[in-house]
């Protein structure tokens, strides 16, 4: 396990995690989601089904729920970026990891977003836009003083390096 | 800019000035007259379509209850409606036409104005062009017209097509376009070319019954044959007409469209030209090529043709999926050793398949039974290169400064191999370069050397009015000299 966390290790100083009312938040959209529609189906087929049906679909439901539960802690906690010098490295995932580097010569544009229920709980979404579409690096769960000071940080040595398209 | 000489329209000023004005503004010019012919003749299937819908509505909806069902008189007013229907089209036709025009105004920019109801004023900025097209529909062929479509660099709607212009002065802009572009003076316009490749039509009916669509094409109807014979059914039948239909057409859709294929080389880049029934012609500026893919499938092999997909920045852009004719494609087929060689001329030293392969270790064997002995990247001084495939081998070839940025994945089976997969992302279009299967520790350190890479060679780059650059090795010359870019 040590050598595979190698693989996707910062290289120097250590990642900089994301806040942990990501998770929450998360979860909150998760339980949201999934409790009613695993309740309406326990109900709809308790009163047309023989009883183990609605029995079945809320133990695989909460089964789901608590994996669910467990698997956002851990994917939220594998956020994680590291500034260096000439580019930023954004890593996340478990079980398939990813592990994105951009140089700050390339980025072309960096979006903050957050919706309604990001704005509740007070994290945003910082992400990073290059001229290729697959380039894809997202930090969500920043703080948002956090996130605007990485956006500036970014749009500072992005027009330093950037000599053109 | 006052000139002392009258900015004639178009392309009549043969006088000569010493002086190097870059910008010369052109008075605005309308299109060919008979734009509003080719728009006329390309609306009557529509026309005969609505015609026929209002014929037989009416027709079998009032008429054809009573006892003498007025058939002239139905066929007349059929007749009659289309005309009055062709005359609006003709009349807006005509409107549109008149007020479309285009020019160069003093800043070197090129303007169109155009709308009937709205006014429309767009100005590209030729300092971003990317690509200029000439093509000829079929319609346009037939009376000798052809359009030019001019497209920068920028997202949504970059580009402007003129219809109609004749041939010559449709060759003649697009000169003029790229050379203004390339910082020359406008009327130096014809660049000379001469063609490198042509694709001998023999061998692009060939390359294509050869292609692995095709191929699994046969054997899929190979098979169905043997199930439609031995049971007899119609649904073998059915299946018959889809497995062997859609292969031919996309071969046959091929054929069309990468007839007579050439390219030529000329100082504002290399010119693609190809097509059956409509003509496409396309330039690709130096410099703005972001990767190459050279592909061969299965049965090329015995005669080692290859096929080249490149991506240019701004067209084949996944979110514009209206994009035109052979965009992306460099070569459709030739021999290894011409591709290269026409490859060297877009991406100089880049035509080489010589690189010290990294090869995927071989327990990968499990995980990509098929392909795992082609899996391999490579680093030279000037680009990254990745090696996959099987059946259709792909060669993926990015120049450093192109680099994005750079991706390392690894799934739970990836893990379990201590492999991982290293991805360069470029510009959208054909090309992806992917470096499957890697060792996890050779991969980590081919992504952060990659990205290494990628930050140096960003200070090399060029100007965008490549006409005017300087030598890569010599430093820039100072502020001010240097044209104002992008």
């Amino acid at each position: 396990m040590s050598a595979v966390d190698g693989v996707f290790a910062p290289p120097s100083e250590d990642w900089v995690r994301v806040s942990p009312k990501l998770i929450t938040a998360r979860r909150l959209v998760l339980s949201v989601v999934l409790v009613p529609v695993v309740l309406v189906l326990a109900l709809v087929t308790a009163f047309t089904a023989p009883g183990w049906v609605p029995a079945t679909i809320a133990a695989v439901g909460l089964a789901v729920l608590v994996w669910a539960w467990w698997l956002i802690g851990r994917r939220v906690r594998s956020y994680g970026y590291c500034e260096r010098a000439d580019d930023l490295l954004v890593t996340s995932g478990i079980l398939f990891r990813r592990l994105v580097i951009v140089p700050y010569g390339r980025m072309q544009l960096v979006d903050v977003t957050a919706g309604p229920i990001d704005r509740s709980f007070g994290i945003t979404t910082v992400q990073l836009h290059t001229a290729a579409a697959t380039s894809d690096a997202a930090i969500p769960g920043l703080a948002p003083d956090e996130a605007a000071a990485l956006r500036d940080r970014l749009s500072a040595v992005g027009e330093q390096r950037s000599a053109g398209l | 800019m006052s000139e002392p000489s009258p900015p004639s329209d178009g392309d009549a000023s043969p006088v000569e000035v010493a002086a190097p004005a870059l910008e010369v503004a052109t008075s605005p010019t309308h299109t060919h007259p008979l734009t509003v012919l080719v728009t006329v003749m390309r609306s009557i299937p529509a026309l005969l379509a609505a015609g026929l819908v209002l014929v037989l509505q009416s027709g079998l909806g009032d008429v054809v209850d009573e006892i003498d069902v007025n058939v002239l008189g139905v066929v007349l007013g059929g007749i009659a409606l289309l005309l009055v229907l062709g005359a609006v089209v003709a009349g807006f036709a005509y409107l549109s036409w008149s007020r479309l025009t285009y020019y160069f105004d003093d800043s070197g920019d090129l303007r169109v104005d155009s709308g009937v109801l709205t006014k429309k004023q767009r100005r590209l900025a030729l300092s971003r062009l990317q690509a200029v097209d000439v093509n000829q529909p079929l319609l346009a062929r037939v009376v000798g017209m052809a359009e030019v479509k001019v497209e920068v660099a920028g997202t949504g709607d970059s580009r402007v097509t003129l219809q109609y212009l004749t041939f010559a002065r449709a060759q003649a802009f697009r000169n003029e376009v790229l050379a203004r572009a390339a910082g020359l003076r406008p009327d130096v316009s014809t660049a000379p070319q001469n063609v490198i490749v042509t694709v001998p039509t023999g061998d692009l009916l060939l390359s294509l019954l050869l292609s692995s669509t095709t191929l699994v094409g046969v054997v899929a109807t190979v098979g169905i044959v043997a199930i439609a014979v031995l049971s007899e059914g119609a649904i073998g039948l059915v299946a018959l007409l889809i497995t062997g239909g859609v292969p031919i057409f996309a071969a046959f859709g091929q054929f069309v469209r990468f007839f007579g294929f050439t390219v030529a080389e000329s100082p504002d880049g290399l010119r693609l030209r190809s097509g059956l029934t409509s003509t496409q012609a396309q330039t690709v500026p130096p410099g703005r090529v972001h990767a190459i893919e050279f592909e061969q499938p299965l049965l090329w092999r015995r005669k080692d043709w290859v096929r080249v997909q490149i991506t240019v920045a701004g067209a084949g852009g996944a979110e514009d999926g209206q994009q035109s004719g052979t965009t992306g494609t460099l070569l459709p087929v030739a021999p290894r050793p011409v591709a290269e060689s026409v490859v060297d001329r877009v991406l100089p030293g880049l035509g080489t398949m010589d690189y010290e392969w990294v090869p995927a270790p071989s327990r990968v064997r499990v995980r990509a039974p098929w392909q795992w002995r082609n899996l391999a990247t490579a680093a030279s001084e000037t680009a990254f290169v990745a090696r996959r495939g099987r059946i259709v081998r792909r060669v993926a070839v990015v120049p450093h400064a192109r680099t994005q940025s750079v991706h390392l994945t690894q799934g739970p089976w990836q893990r379990r191999l201590d492999v991982a997969t290293v991805r360069v992302d470029v510009a959208p279009g054909p090309v992806s370069v992917l470096g499957l299967h890697q060792d996890a520790a050779t991969a980590r350190a081919s992504v952060d050397a990659q990205a290494q890479r990628a930050h140096a060679a960003r200070q090399l780059a060029g100007p965008d009015r490549w006409m005017t650059a300087p030598p890569p090795s010599t430093p820039p010359p100072p502020e001010g000299l240097t044209p104002a870019s992008g």
